[in-house]
């Protein structure tokens, strides 16, 4: 289409709307959004349809179950969104909270609610054969869920400026801080133990308009500058968070979902300091893991070792398993960094490749005997630090921790920590010089920035961070083959996927890889019928990210202002930008 | 001010909290009290194949044939009071998909034990989260032998795990089989042999030299290609300059089928043998004339020969399945129907009234290794490292472009 | 070993260096004028196979031809599918991102690479509805071998070097003598002055990823003859083998591809092969010859970037 046409006709259509909307009253509306949220809320009540062959048996009276659970919370959250913005500029105080308007967050939260409940009630008609199966309840629930929708949409839209942050006291700073990533907790908990595909695509779609509500009407961008002033009570938080998953488990299934999670993010993580923050492309990344995990392996003592007389502690192991993958990261990267940044690109797509084959091939008949071959290094035992055995179930603080849930305890830590290098290195002279060999190499250069040395650290980096991910993985999955580290398949971690979460989550980011890897690994697992395609919708995400949000779901701001250079930012967005960036020089200083 | 309302929206987010935590325990209470309209208990028996990927074909023949036996099983009331129910996963061929299965199986406490998975690398993640629960695993596709025999099968043999069973001949009993064909029955004491760099595929080569070279016979070349390339000149070029009569290829067809091709094309008119690997139909399409003569091994009796398995080609037909059965589907039958016998067993033994979760597991592991019965792919049972009693491989020649009924058919004691 | 192995070895290896010398082009042409390695140029070479196929299986009565007489047509269906998919690719993905950071296209290149593979795999069928999420088989030529001395020659291997030499000249003579082919030697070399002189960049961009097309497609079709069978993931290993070889013959350099493909073929095949015939049991044969392929790429980034014929590309940068 014309895109001279299209301008004017969204022009057209919302100079209508704009004229409808002048004529309701303000009040008129937000009542037909309490009313409306009220209804849906009151509707969980009711049964949905008539039979329990619906997943999670919606023909319950009094008792809201399965999606019903979604409809309920976000109407609730609606009404809260709602009561905050009683009055006509809201009450006092909570402006603070959403500086760009509640409006934006009503509509995202309405949106919500009715995308998600509309597609649990076509999800009936369409399993069960007939629109005959929804009951009273889904009608009142699919009409009520509309009227928010509706009127939050004749809102007049919020036009003032930001409002200003306001200095809290600390503690207040600190305890909103626990609350939110609390908050933030139950939600990510409620995604990963939704118990079959329909409860996963409703919480994906409430999870999804709530959170663009949320970041439209600057709720995160307000969050994100308290995180930025409590650093070490937002770590905290996270951290406290991530251990209370584990107390909410009542069996392994889920924490063995959350232990590959976090291996995947760990190294996604790691992948993007050598994409995000130094830019280059590594597309055999997956290979280092492989380092990591058979150096562990051969060392751990298993009888299917080479070496199964060698029994070394797990932090021997460790740090083995990082400095044999620092040692081959550097020897690919010697030689390739000194030349155009995109034979790189090849030369670790053939390295992945290679470690893959030559793992295969020393197997005492193609080569040497050192990894038994395609066989694999089975039968690893379990870690044992400290005499805490981690293949034993430990009961701690009245919670029984089992082989996942110990695994799960160390994975966070070993997170936390690759989160803790990342971020320290972004911040010091190290990241300050990737980002200028990132955007010109040829001016760093000049500027005294030694670019081999750098590209060669952060090469380096990727490489030991993804090796200790490695010495892991090795003992908890309890067998290491070669066919685990391929460039793609179609099921994470592998090279294609490790790219696709940094790529898709943000590049240059904490958050970005994480949540990344998270929806890359939850998606597929949850929608058994989707894994057959995921590998053309990742690779066709990939391609349409580059060009419509090279910057990632989670921008970086920095990042965003390189990969948009030439479509020139809105003036006042960049001067922003620009401001965030002096702010960080001189915070530096 | 804005503390109050802090206070308050912190207040109502922890009455959602308690919200969604009381009515999560409604979902799950449901759940578990489940039961079909007959008032029978329910017992699930999980599935774990790859249902996506490469290898979806045979997984999911795995996992229909698991489910015409659990239909059968429920049609004839094999299990008195007892409704069986088919879980199947999906572990993509991949060990961590796999072990996550696992744990998600043993965290069910409907599921009583599993079949499958197909894979010999998934199943060496699985089976200690298995075994730690007690949870039979019946396997009917993975072939190599330290699964069940341990690290140093060769020599000492020792059961790893006594939850893991299988009831498919292991590759050390294909390979020797082939070898003790090649030399008795052939005649023919020199051969060169292949292998795909794959756990399957060298295993079987290296249990066929094994065995090959004991009898008396000589193996002049012994190559890995990698299946991907599937360029074989330098390979044949060594074969070529030997004096090999035959060659053994330890893989699967897509791979097989080009060697036995490039072979003749390269002016070597000896035939190519492989293992159950080779045995499909687009080998012959594959190769076209040049597969006429070779050789493949299918472990159990011929599927057409036993009138068992014509019942069960007949009614897997009949059940309108969306795939065939595929390679594995009659040890998967066996497979799940020695767990519906093992469930029988234990049941009877505790008085028909099911014990918790955790007991009933175990005994079912403990029944499990006395089953005995006559089953899809011949006599049924399992040794004490839990692998199979029959041993029965036939071997089929291809002749006028079809694999034909089988040309040889015995049992092979090892 | 015999002085007839190693001919034949030599024999083995002209032939597989012809095929990846065919697919190196377009790896070098497309550098040559954006400075971008076109990760999706393997599975370019890949639909190029199956384009023939199609033509092959698809269209009543091919089949029962001669192969003789239906590789025409099945080189047009080739190369026309190659083509097309190459230049959409250009048009859609890469040319909105020219002036974008040099990551933005590699990743969208890695990104169409996967997905191409996949429509391939998911929705391909031949005749029958055998899918293709396996390799399927390819018409090959049914003849015997000819016997020169001892060394065994496939006539698909005679095909092979017939179509890549018909192939080099025929781009010789047009990269050097035509105005296209100048054109497209201006714009590598700069493409700013190009555009002033009136040339048409944008055109020969499309033109260079069109040539490349076509040749991968001639290539995939080799393949196909001389194994007997193609699949949706063959151009994965393939792409990374022919970049190598465009490298080693330095990177923008037509010629030098060509003369990359056959040493970096002869290489495969001599090391695999002699390694093979040194120990008759346990050896460093075939399983290791992607190994030494790239081993071969790591020592020429070392020793000689630029490659041995050097390379021809302006620095964007």
């Amino acid at each position: 289409m014309n895109k001279a046409s299209k301008a004017s006709y969204t022009d057209s259509a919302a100079r209508g709307f704009r004229r409808v909307r002048g004529h309701v009253d303000p009040r008129a509306a937000k009542a037909l959004i309490a009313v409306g949220s009220l209804g849906a809320a009151a509707s969980t009540f009711l049964a949905w349809t008539w039979t329990a062959a619906f997943p999670g048996d919606l023909a319950v009276y009094g008792y809201p179950g399965g999606n019903q659970l979604i409809t309920l919370i976000v109407s609730i959250l609606t009404l809260f969104a709602l009561g905050s913005a009683v009055g006509a500029s809201g009450l006092t105080g909570t402006r603070w909270l959403v500086p760009r308007g509640r409006v934006r967050l009503l509509r995202g939260l309405a949106l919500a609610n009715a995308a998600s409940t509309w597609y649990v009630l076509i999800a009936i008609a369409w399993e069960l054969g007939g629109l005959a199966n929804l009951v009273a309840g889904a009608w009142v629930a699919g009409l009520t869920v509309l009227l928010p929708v509706v009127g939050a949409y004749l809102l007049p839209k919020d036009v003032r400026a930001p409002a200003p942050p306001r200095p809290a006291p600390r503690p207040v700073q600190v305890g909103v801080i626990f609350l939110v990533v609390l908050l933030g907790l139950l939600v990510a908990d409620f995604g990963i133990s939704t118990g079959y595909a329909e409860e996963f695509i409703g919480f994906c779609l409430a999870a999804g308009f709530a959170g663009r509500g949320l970041a439209v009407s600057g709720v995160f961008e307000r969050f994100s500058a308290l995180t930025a002033r409590n650093r070490a009570a937002t770590g905290c938080a996270c951290l406290v968070a991530a251990v209370l998953f584990a107390f909410l488990q009542t069996s392994d299934a889920y924490t063995t979902v959350a232990d590959n999670i976090l291996i995947f993010a760990t190294v996604a993580l790691g992948l993007n300091i050598v994409v995000g923050l130094a830019g280059l492309l590594d597309v055999g990344y997956v290979a280092f893991l492989g380092v990591g995990a058979y150096t562990a392996a051969l060392v751990s003592g298993t009888a299917a070792s080479r070496f199964s007389g060698v029994v070394l502690p797990f932090w021997a192991q460790a740090v083995i398993g990082v400095l044999v993958a620092v040692v081959a990261g550097l020897i690919i990267g010697a030689p390739t960094l000194r030349l155009r940044g995109d034979y790189l690109a090849i030369v670790t797509l053939g390295f992945g490749e290679i470690f893959r084959i030559t793992m295969n091939n020393l197997d005492g008949q193609s080569g040497p005997q050192i990894t038994n071959g395609p066989e694999g290094i089975y039968g690893i035992p379990d870690l044992r630090i400290f005499g805490y055995d981690f293949g034993q179930t430990h009961t701690i603080l009245g919670h029984a921790f089992g082989r996942f849930a110990n695994y799960y305890l160390l994975l966070i830590a070993v997170t936390a920590l690759v989160v803790f290098i990342f971020s320290r290195v972004n911040e010091s002279r190290i990241g300050r010089a990737w980002a200028a060999i990132r955007e010109d190499e040829t001016a760093a250069e000049a500027m005294g920035v030694h670019g081999y040395r750098f590209k060669l650290l952060a090469f380096g980096l990727g490489a030991g961070l993804a090796g200790l991910a490695g010495t892991i993985q090795g003992h908890l999955t309890s067998t290491v083959t070669p066919d685990q580290y391929t460039f793609s398949a179609s099921a994470p971690p592998n090279s294609a996927f490790l790219l696709a979460a940094v790529v898709l989550g943000g590049m240059g980011t904490v958050s970005g890889p994480l949540l990344g890897a998270a929806l890359l690994y939850l998606i597929p697992y949850k929608l058994q019928f989707f894994s057959d395609k995921q590998l053309l919708l990742f690779g066709l995400a990939l391609v349409v990210m580059m060009r419509l949000r090279p910057e990632g779901l989670i921008a970086d701001r920095r990042r965003k202002l390189e990969l948009h250079a030439q479509q020139s930012l809105p003036a006042g967005e960049q001067r922003e930008a620009v401001g965030t960036d002096l702010q960080e020089v001189e915070a530096n200083a | 001010m804005f503390r109050r309302h802090v206070a308050t929206l912190g207040a109502l987010a922890g009455v959602c909290a308690l919200a969604v935590t009381g009515c999560g325990s409604r979902a799950a209470s449901v759940a578990s009290s489940g039961s079909s309209g007959s008032g029978d208990t329910v017992v699930q028996i999980g599935v774990d194949s790859p249902l996506t990927g490469s290898l979806q074909a045979p997984g999911q023949g795995l996992r229909y044939s698991a489910q015409l036996a659990v239909n059968i099983a429920n049609k004839e009331k094999e299990v008195p009071g007892v409704t069986f129910q088919l879980v199947a996963k999906d572990d993509e061929a991949t060990a961590s998909i796999g072990e996550q299965n696992a744990t998600a199986f043993v965290a069910d406490s409907g599921v009583v034990g599993v079949v499958g998975p197909m894979n010999s690398s998934v199943a060496q993640s699985e089976q200690s989260v298995f075994n730690a629960a007690n949870m039979v695993e019946v396997s009917p596709a993975t072939t190599n032998p330290s699964l069940s025999q341990g690290p140093n099968w060769k020599t000492a043999p020792s059961r790893p795990y006594k939850s893991f069973f299988r009831d498919i001949t292991t590759d050390a009993v294909q390979g020797p089989f082939a070898a003790d064909y090649v030399y008795k029955t052939l005649g023919i004491h020199t051969v060169a042999t292949v292998d795909d760099g794959q756990t399957y595929g060298v295993g079987l080569v290296e249990t066929f030299t094994q065995e090959f070279t004991r009898l008396g016979g000589k193996v002049t070349v012994a190559q890995t290609a990698t299946p991907t390339t599937t360029d074989y000149t330098s390979v044949i070029s060594a074969i070529r300059s030997s004096s090999a009569q035959l060659v053994y290829y330890g893989g699967s067809y897509p791979a097989g089928a080009p060697l036995t091709k490039q072979l003749k094309a390269g002016g070597l008119n000896i035939p190519e043998m492989g293992g159950d690997g080779n045995d499909d139909p687009t080998y012959i399409r594959t190769a076209g004339s040049a597969a006429n003569g070779d050789y493949a091994t299918l472990p159990g009796a011929a599927l057409t020969s036993l009138s068992t398995a014509k019942t069960f080609i007949s009614e897997y037909q009949a059940a309108n399945f969306p795939v065939q059965y595929g390679i594995y589907g009659g040890t998967t039958y066996d497979a799940t129907w020695s767990l519906i016998l093992a469930v029988k067993t234990a049941l009877s033994a505790d008085g028909g009234k099911m014990p918790s979760a955790d007991t009933f597991r175990s005994q079912v592991e403990g029944a499990e290794q006395n089953v005995s019965f006559n089953g899809v792919t011949g006599p049924v049972s399992f040794d004490k490292y839990g692998d199979t009693g029959d041993r029965v491989i036939t071997m089929y020649k291809i002749q006028n472009g079809s694999w034909g009924d089988g040309v040889y058919s015995a049992a092979f004691a090892g | 070993m015999s002085v007839t192995i190693l001919l034949q070895l030599v024999e083995n290896g002209l032939v597989l260096g012809a095929m990846y010398g065919l697919i190196a082009v377009g790896y070098t042409m497309v550098y040559g004028v954006i400075q971008l390695i076109n990760f999706a140029h393997g599975e370019i070479f890949m639909l190029g196979g199956f384009g023939a196929l199609t033509v092959y299986a698809w269209i009543p009565g091919v089949a029962h031809l001669p192969l003789l007489a239906a590789l025409p047509l099945m080189l047009i269906g080739g190369v026309a599918v190659s083509v097309v998919v190459a230049v959409g690719a250009e048009r859609l993905a890469y040319r909105p991102l020219r002036t974008a950071p040099r990551l933005a296209p590699l990743i969208t290149a890695i990104g169409l690479s996967l997905a191409l593979q996949q429509v391939v795999s998911l929705w391909y069928r031949l005749p029958g509805g055998v899918n293709a999420k396996g390799p399927v088989s390819f018409p090959s030529f049914s003849g015997k071998a000819f016997n020169l001395g001892g060394v065994l020659v496939q006539p698909a291997d005679i095909f092979t070097l017939a179509a890549a030499a018909v192939c080099m000249a025929g781009l010789t003579w047009f990269v050097e003598r035509t105005r296209g082919g100048r054109a497209i030697q201006a714009t590598a070399q700069d493409p700013d002055t190009a555009r002033l002189m009136g040339i048409d960049t944008d055109r020969m961009i499309v033109l260079s990823f069109a040539i490349g097309a076509a040749l991968a497609a001639v290539a995939a079709i080799t393949q196909g003859l001389r194994y007997g069978q193609i699949s949706f993931d063959m151009g994965f290993v393939a792409g990374l083998k022919a970049f190598t070889a465009a490298v080693l013959g330095g990177i923008g350099n037509v010629r030098g591809s060509m003369l990359g493909g056959i040493v970096l073929g002869l290489v495969e095949e001599l090391s695999s092969g002699v390694l093979a015939h040194f120990h008759t049991t346990a050896q460093y044969g075939q399983a290791w010859a992607d190994v030494w392929a790239f081993v071969l790429l790591i020592l020429v980034l070392l020793v000689r970037p630029q490659g041995l014929l050097g390379e021809r590309v302006a620095d964007r940068a």
